[in-house]
């Protein structure tokens, strides 16, 4: 026969100090654990949800990043006019010839880092339909004007709608803010192609970003540029190569793990104190239960369910202390093997899942604290406890 | 002194939440100890007292432009700079990318002008100078890779066309890089690449400690009109410029240390609570004894401070083995090494948090009347 739940909501009650402060312990670890896996889902979505599959990046063979990738110009002919390349309305192929350079900047914090400053062809803002001028306008070629994404001009000095920035040692000016809807071009300035090969006296290009809607032209130009030995190109689809950067999470995925595990174990053993404790001092009711007929079994269940119940209330607390960090912005540089060791800006996920990874966390320190206190409760001997 | 006998047999008299409690504090602070060492070691690179002679020549712009060849001559001339050698990072890999390790092309003569701690027996030195497609790698990157003299390595840059053939003719220790680079001949590189006459930065070693701000001013000052101009920075402050580009580490280590001790906090009170709340009648017979209130409130605190900081010992110490033994390590941090002060320093969170948490239920438990007390003991 089954205890009452109701049984184990009174005990608790009866000590709610102690529920409470242990609740609130393990909530505290819940909520780091949350934290730091919003961080990892956060910055590998930033890559993650930036490619469109139906979009090509030729990069130079061999190169795993654009800011690692240049070839000469000519070749931009060769690629541009390939069969299956989508064409806009006045039959111009979808393409935009791209140049990377990275400056170095300060953030507003005060540290200096790395900054993708990207020049894009005609076509560079048709191909990013994510992308939202949100302030401002777009940039004019020839006259050394830029863009910033929104998240750029909040964390860097300068980069403000209107300002007057001095790169390279030319002036350039801030013309319009931009929103690419949490990609990785978020963490981007843009200009003109030309205007930035022209001030860095770079006349080559670092890649060419291509639409090809249809799949079997896409394999086409994958193979076709593949094969071609005099051009040492490669094309990969846009989604696949933001997918290879996000190694760069490997750094916040081995200290999440670290402190998430150590923590765990950590409210283990909060949690086993707390339910030896409250099943030692409540020796004469659990004999009595026995008395009365019930089950080990059933108050084994009984109290493990109380213990699950206990860190289940705190994984629900720790979900509530996390909330408030969806959504904020942060940033770090792209270190990865595959990295171009620029700032990568990316906002804390507090998604479904994460939530519901913190929930399974915590029913987890439940089980495993409350297990051992449940089992000895379990194999309390009526004669022993009632000669008390 | 006299009541230590007590305390301790006040502590193992329920072993098991003594043990639970201990662990729970002690898995808590090594989390800690770790954290901070992690971002102690990262904002104070690994130093000798040559390191702390050299200085780092980049073009101002970005890491990411070159510096013309030329340049060398122009900074030996600097007064107080007494070698000068122009190093290229090749961002090569061996076999596969996940096989990714510093390595540059640099002039090997100049190399060791620059880099005295480098030590290499003589007879590899040579070996490795008079090759033109040698290589001088770290014992310990050659151990991770499981590379002895002799064996011949191709890298594959993924910046540069070219595919360097290496024979490996030298092994070094004592970099401050915990001896994980690669060296190779720039001349080689140079005609692989169809002589580019790139570097990407010059390292100069100066003559003393007292040089290092003038020349590194005299240098900047020399190319202020140049094509391109530098920024040159101490060794230490250009490895610290990497280090800041991760992002605020400091805030995210420090958010999550201080969440760990009010953790510690809320557990421990809630076991202290416990604890002093069964012993009631045992401090009524204290109190009928005639034991002063004080006496009885710092007996159950220094109780509450004692375990706390021992947990908090075998914590922070436990961190400093398990390093110790693995020598773990990875990117910026080599080696992770818990400095004593690290361990002194959680011992006092410790004693702390067994105060904080022990104090209201101790002060309460202290102040029972005599006759109350009385009472309860009949």
């Amino acid at each position: 026969m089954k205890i009452p739940f109701k049984y184990n909501l009174r005990s608790m009650w009866a000590r709610r100090v102690g529920t409470l402060m242990t609740a609130a312990g393990v909530g505290l670890t819940v909520a780091i654990v949350i934290v730091m896996m919003a961080m990892v889902v956060g910055l590998t979505s930033a890559f993650v949800d930036s490619g469109h599959d139906n979009q090509l990046i030729v990069v130079r063979k061999g190169s795993l990043n654009e800011v690692n990738s240049y070839f000469g110009r000519d070749l931009y002919q060769t690629v541009r006019y390939l069969p299956g390349i989508d064409r806009d309305e006045e039959d111009q192929p979808l393409a935009s010839p791209e140049i990377i350079v990275v400056i170095n900047w300060p953030r507003a914090s005060g540290e200096d880092t790395n900054v993708t400053m990207r020049g894009i062809g005609e076509k560079g803002f048709e191909l990013r339909p994510e992308m939202k001028i949100v302030g401002g306008r777009r940039f004019e070629p020839g006259v050394r004007e830029i863009i910033a994404s929104r998240s750029i001009s909040e964390r860097f000095h300068g980069f403000q709608l209107g300002q007057q920035v001095q790169i390279n040692d030319a002036p350039w000016k801030v013309v319009g803010i931009f929103d690419a809807g949490g990609t990785a071009y978020d963490s981007e300035i843009m200009s003109s192609y030309s205007d930035i090969a022209q001030e860095w006296e770079r006349p080559i290009y670092s890649s060419i970003l291509l639409r090809v809607d249809d799949p079997d032209d896409r394999q086409a130009i994958i193979k076709r540029i593949e094969d071609d030995e005099n051009i040492q190109l490669q094309a990969v689809p846009q989604d696949e190569y933001f997918a290879d950067q996000t190694s760069s999470a490997g750094p916040v995925v081995v200290l999440g793990t670290f402190v998430a595990v150590l923590m765990g174990v950590g409210a283990c053993f909060a949690a086993m104190n707390m339910m030896y404790a409250t099943i030692m001092s409540r020796v004469k009711e659990v004999a009595t239960l026995r008395a009365l007929g019930f089950k080990r079994r059933s108050i084994l269940s009984s109290f493990l369910l109380e213990s699950i119940v206990l860190t289940l209330l705190a994984g629900i607390v720790g979900g509530l202390m996390a909330l408030p960090m969806n959504g904020i912005t942060t940033g770090t540089a792209n270190m990865g093997p595959n990295g171009s060791f620029a700032e990568v800006i990316f906002q804390f996920r507090i998604s479904p899942p994460v939530l519901l990874a913190g929930l399974i966390f915590s029913l987890g320190v439940g089980i495993v604290g409350g297990f051992l206190p449940a089992l000895r409760a379990a194999r309390v001997r009526l004669v022993d406890a009632l000669r008390d | 002194m006299k009541f230590l006998r007590l305390l301790i047999k006040n502590m193992l008299r329920n072993k098991r939440r003594t043990f639970l409690t201990v662990s729970s504090i002690a898995v808590s602070l090594f989390l800690v100890a770790t954290l901070v060492t992690v971002l102690v070691q990262l904002q104070n690179p690994p130093e000798t007292p040559d390191s702390a002679l050299r200085l780092i020549v980049r073009h101002r712009v970005s890491l990411f432009n070159t510096l013309p060849i030329s340049y060398r001559d122009k900074i030996a001339q600097v007064e107080g700079v007494e070698a000068v050698v122009g190093q290229m990072w090749f961002g090569g890999y061996w076999k596969d990318p996940s096989n990714f390790f510093a390595n540059f092309s640099v002039n090997p003569d100049q190399l060791f002008e620059v880099y005295p701690d480098i030590q290499v027996p003589e007879d590899q030195k040579e070996a490795f100078k008079s090759q033109r497609t040698a290589a001088l790698v770290g014992r310990n990157l050659a151990e991770q890779m499981g590379w002895k003299l002799g064996d011949r390595i191709t890298l594959i840059s993924n910046l540069f066309r070219f595919s360097p053939e290496l024979t490996i003719r030298a092994i070094y220790e004592g970099g401050t890089d915990d001896d994980t680079t690669l060296y190779f001949h720039w001349d080689y590189f140079n005609e692989g690449m169809g002589g580019a006459d790139i570097l990407g930065t010059y390292t100069v070693r100066v003559a003393s400690k007292e040089l290092i701000s003038p020349v590194s001013e005299e240098i900047d000052r020399v190319f202020r009109n140049s094509n391109p101009p530098t920024k040159t920075e101490t060794e230490r402050a250009f490895i610290l410029g990497f280090v800041n580009m991760l992002g605020n580490i400091q805030f995210l280590i420090s958010s999550i240390c201080s969440v760990v001790v009010f953790t510690v906090i809320l557990v421990a009170a809630t076991t202290m609570a416990m604890a002093i709340r069964e012993r009631g009648r045992e401090i009524a017979i204290l109190k009928a004894l005639g034991f002063r209130t004080r006496l009885i409130l710092s007996l159950l605190l220094s109780e509450a401070v004692l375990l706390a900081a021992l947990a908090a010992f075998i914590g922070s110490a436990g961190a400093w083995a398990v390093f110790a033994i693995s020598g773990f390590g990875a990117g910026f941090i080599p080696r992770l090494v818990v400095p004593g002060w690290v361990i002194a320093m959680c011992v006092a969170i410790g004693a702390l948090v067994g105060l904080v948490s022990s104090g209201v239920p101790a002060w309460r438990a202290s102040r029972i009347t005599v006759v109350d007390a009385m009472r309860r003991i009949v």
